[in-house]
């Protein structure tokens, strides 16, 4: 340590109160917190660090499944291969694109339903359960309602736009439809629960800031651009990380409704990570995949969060 | 009070005595060590209770444990318990995987359990698919493979009269002919389609086991192997080691035009899943296993009959099925061998093929199955034996499986052919080469 940092480091010590012992009672509390938050801290490293290490590990690793003792060390060969063929390439441009549509759709759609849940209109209660119904019903039942739905076919969607005179649409079966297809059905599922957040956001903005800015003449719309959402960037920021982190996350829409296809068009990378380490056989290269996707969505929410950081508070 | 004491006492004493005797009975047949198989198996599939419990009598300290997974997650179950310290001693998996599983050190070879007169009696498909390395590591018990199931009523009031034997079968057009002749409202979206979607799957075209024959049967096996149609006919070199040139020939890729003319501007088949379509009555020809005609002999809901699986240039149906093998780290091989083999062999064999009704892979048995020896399932046995080829055989199929029917299923969306197909050549040819 340099002379200049010690100097700073007395300085700033003085500066800081010096630290009282911790009483009996102090000392009995934190060995009660500790004790209540052991259990979950040892769940969330044999469940959660311990597998990320592993993962990582194996991301070295050329082997199957089927005969993990057969691993070969390839160092950084599954990485390479990511840049060699397309296919980690396509999937997470896929994975982006689905993200950033439901995320784009999300935000003010999940606003705007909130704003009217704020109010004071009639159906409050019915739109509330209308709009929860999804997020608390199984994916699985979702995915197949909505693949009947979509069905190119006999589906429901095409019988209503059959009967306004539009064509049958493929949806699901065309590489064009099938990724805007699960953005709209993943929209449907999640905007409730944006719904949700935003409310308890709008319920904390305290009211007396947009009344004496409409006594100073200020217009609804003034109160809601000037006032209400820079006040709600906190939760927006929450809302825009956690729906990212979903969409990256998805799996299920691609596992169920569509397998990837039709060539690739929704291959989500998650899907495409159980694929190859499931159906491919390449388990080290899966988790070379997993490894990059974890990377990616640290440096996306941590991006959204410097971009998104509050300016504002109350 | 005093009666429900009563009553739950009587319960207590009748169940204790109930297990003394069937301990007792257990305990004087067998005189040795007491061992536990472990199964891993798809619910309703073999080895059924029946032949167990017979094959227990003559084996009576081994006791089972059995362990059931729908069939869409066997793979990945066995993926997971395979590599554990403790794995089943007999799995019952997809009959084309064996390959994949005995590369992988998953199956034990069986060749030295197998009883004399099995070369001569077992149908060579399944020996091609079941064996590895020259050895063979499942003895198999039930064959299946597809043809082409009609609706009696729906066809006659359309006018057509589908052949019923394979000396006259349809090649593809003369079918697509009936397809449109039969099926009624608007191309592609019919109130009942020509030809119905499959059951397999979610319902979607696509997979190789019924849908690669279309190209297959455009490839001839006696033409010379540089050339494009031998090598359409096989879709995957006979070594094992490369897809290219045998996937995007020019054979296929217009067997494949075709094809995707069916889903596509023909508008005769769905290009996804209607369950119940054929039972229904919403479809005039579906393709399927005998599976679907046991269902309606025990539950007549239609009229029906069978007509061989169309082709284009040399016939060509896929054979396979679940089967069952003997793990190469059980715990006890020995016996789970000989129960995988005595459960595939004689009068264990017929017991478990007669359960749930698909073929037998011993040609022996096929005379005892009166079903089989008349129109209309007679069709599935003259196919399997004049026409059957196993799914292209390899270490890899599982992989290639997935490749190939991303394709094809992406050629019945409208993808391009050729493009498609190519691009599934380097995909298995990546996969090959790790």
């Amino acid at each position: 340590m340099s002379r200049g940092e010690q100097t700073l480091t007395v300085s700033a010590g003085a500066k800081t109160r010096p630290r009282k012992a911790a009483t009996r009672r102090q000392k009995q509390e934190r060995l009660v917190a500790v004790g209540f938050l052991a259990p979950f801290m040892l769940l969330l490293l044999i469940f959660q660090y311990v597998p990320l290490l592993v993962m990582a590990r194996n991301s070295f690793y050329d082997y199957s499944l089927l005969n993990p003792a057969a691993e070969k060390f390839v160092g950084l060969r599954n990485f390479a291969d990511m840049i060699e063929y397309d296919d980690a390439r396509r999937s997470f441009g896929i994975t982006f694109l689905f993200a950033f549509g439901v995320v784009v759709f999300v935000i003010p759609i999940a606003f705007a339903l909130a704003l009217f849940l704020n109010s004071k209109l009639p159906a409050r209660g019915l739109v509330r359960t209308m709009i929860m119904l999804p997020v608390v019903t199984s994916s699985v039942v979702i995915a197949t309602m909505w693949s009947f739905l979509l069905d190119p076919s006999n589906g429901l969607i095409n019988g209503a736009l059959d009967i306004v005179g539009i064509a049958r649409q493929p949806f699901l079966t065309s590489t064009q439809q099938a990724l805007p297809s699960l953005i709209a059905m993943t929209l449907w599922q999640q905007v409730g629960f944006g719904a949700i957040l935003f409310l308890a956001g709008l319920q904390g903005v305290p009211s007396e800031l947009g009344e004496a800015a409409r006594i100073d003449g200020a217009t609804r719309w003034q109160v809601l651009w000037n006032i209400t959402i820079p006040l709600l960037s906190r939760t927006t920021l929450f809302v825009v990380v956690i729906m990212t982190v979903f969409s990256l996350q998805a799996f299920a829409p691609a596992f169920l409704m569509t397998q990837g296809g039709p060539q690739e068009a929704t291959n989500l990378i998650v899907y495409h990570i159980y694929n190859t380490a499931f159906i491919m056989q390449q388990a080290g290269y899966a988790s070379a995949l997993s490894v990059v996707l974890l990377l990616v969505v640290l440096a996306i929410s941590m991006v959204q969060m410097a971009l998104l950081r509050s300016r504002w508070n109350y | 009070m005093k009666i429900y004491a009563i009553v739950f006492a009587s319960l207590l004493g009748a169940t204790a005595l109930n297990a003394t005797g069937a301990q007792a009975q257990t305990a004087a047949a067998c005189t040795g060590e007491t061992v536990t198989l472990r199964i891993l198996r798809t619910p309703g599939n073999y080895p059924y209770p029946k032949p167990m419990e017979a094959w227990q009598k003559e084996n009576p300290c081994v006791k089972f444990e059995v362990n059931e997974v729908p069939f869409p997650q066997l793979a990945d179950t066995i993926s997971v318990q395979a590599a554990s310290s403790n794995p089943p001693d007999i799995i019952v998996y997809d009959g084309p995987n064996t390959q994949s599983y005995a590369a992988a050190g998953i199956l034990l070879p069986i060749t030295k359990y197998l009883p004399k007169g099995w070369d001569d009696d077992i149908l060579p498909a399944t020996k091609a698919e079941h064996s590895y390395n020259g050895e063979v590591y499942s003895p198999g018990i039930e064959q299946t493979t597809v043809a082409m199931y009609y609706n009696k009523k729906l066809v006659e009031a359309a006018g057509v009269k589908p052949p019923q034997t394979l000396a006259e079968a349809w090649t593809w057009p003369q079918a697509l002919e009936a397809f449109k002749k039969c099926q009624q409202g608007p191309a592609g979206a019919a109130a009942v389609w020509g030809l119905g979607p499959t059951r397999f799957g979610n319902g979607q075209p696509g997979l190789v086991y019924q849908d690669l024959t279309y190209q297959r049967s455009a490839g001839d096996p006696k033409a010379a192997p540089t050339t494009s149609a031998y090598k359409t006919f096989w879709a995957f070199a006979p070594d094992g080691k490369t897809a290219e040139g045998y996937l995007n020939t020019p054979e296929a890729v217009e067997a494949l035009k075709f094809y995707q003319s069916m889903f596509n501007a023909e508008g005769v088949a769905p290009k996804v899943g209607i369950p119940n379509a054929f039972f229904d009555a919403k479809a005039c020809f579906y393709i399927d296993t005998p599976a679907a005609g046991n269902a309606l002999i025990k539950d007549p809901k239609i009229e029906w009959g069978i007509t061989p699986l169309p082709y284009f240039k040399t016939p060509v149906v896929h054979t396979g099925s679940t089967t069952f093998g003997a793990t190469a780290r059980s715990k006890h091989p020995e016996i789970a061998a000989k129960f995988v083999v005595d459960m595939s062999w004689g009068e264990y064999a017929y017991m478990n093929v007669s359960q749930r009704g698909n073929l037998p892979t011993l040609k022996s048995l096929f005379s005892r199955f009166d079903i089989y020896n008349k129109y209309p399932m007679k069709v599935f046995v003259d196919q399997l034996q004049s026409w059957g080829q196993p799914r292209p055989p390899g270490p890899k199929f599982a992989q290639y499986d997935k490749i190939v029917s991303e394709a094809l299923r992406g050629v019945a969306f409208g993808g391009n052919p050729a493009e498609l197909m190519a691009d599934a050549e380097k995909k298995v040819q990546r996969i090959l080469d790790r």
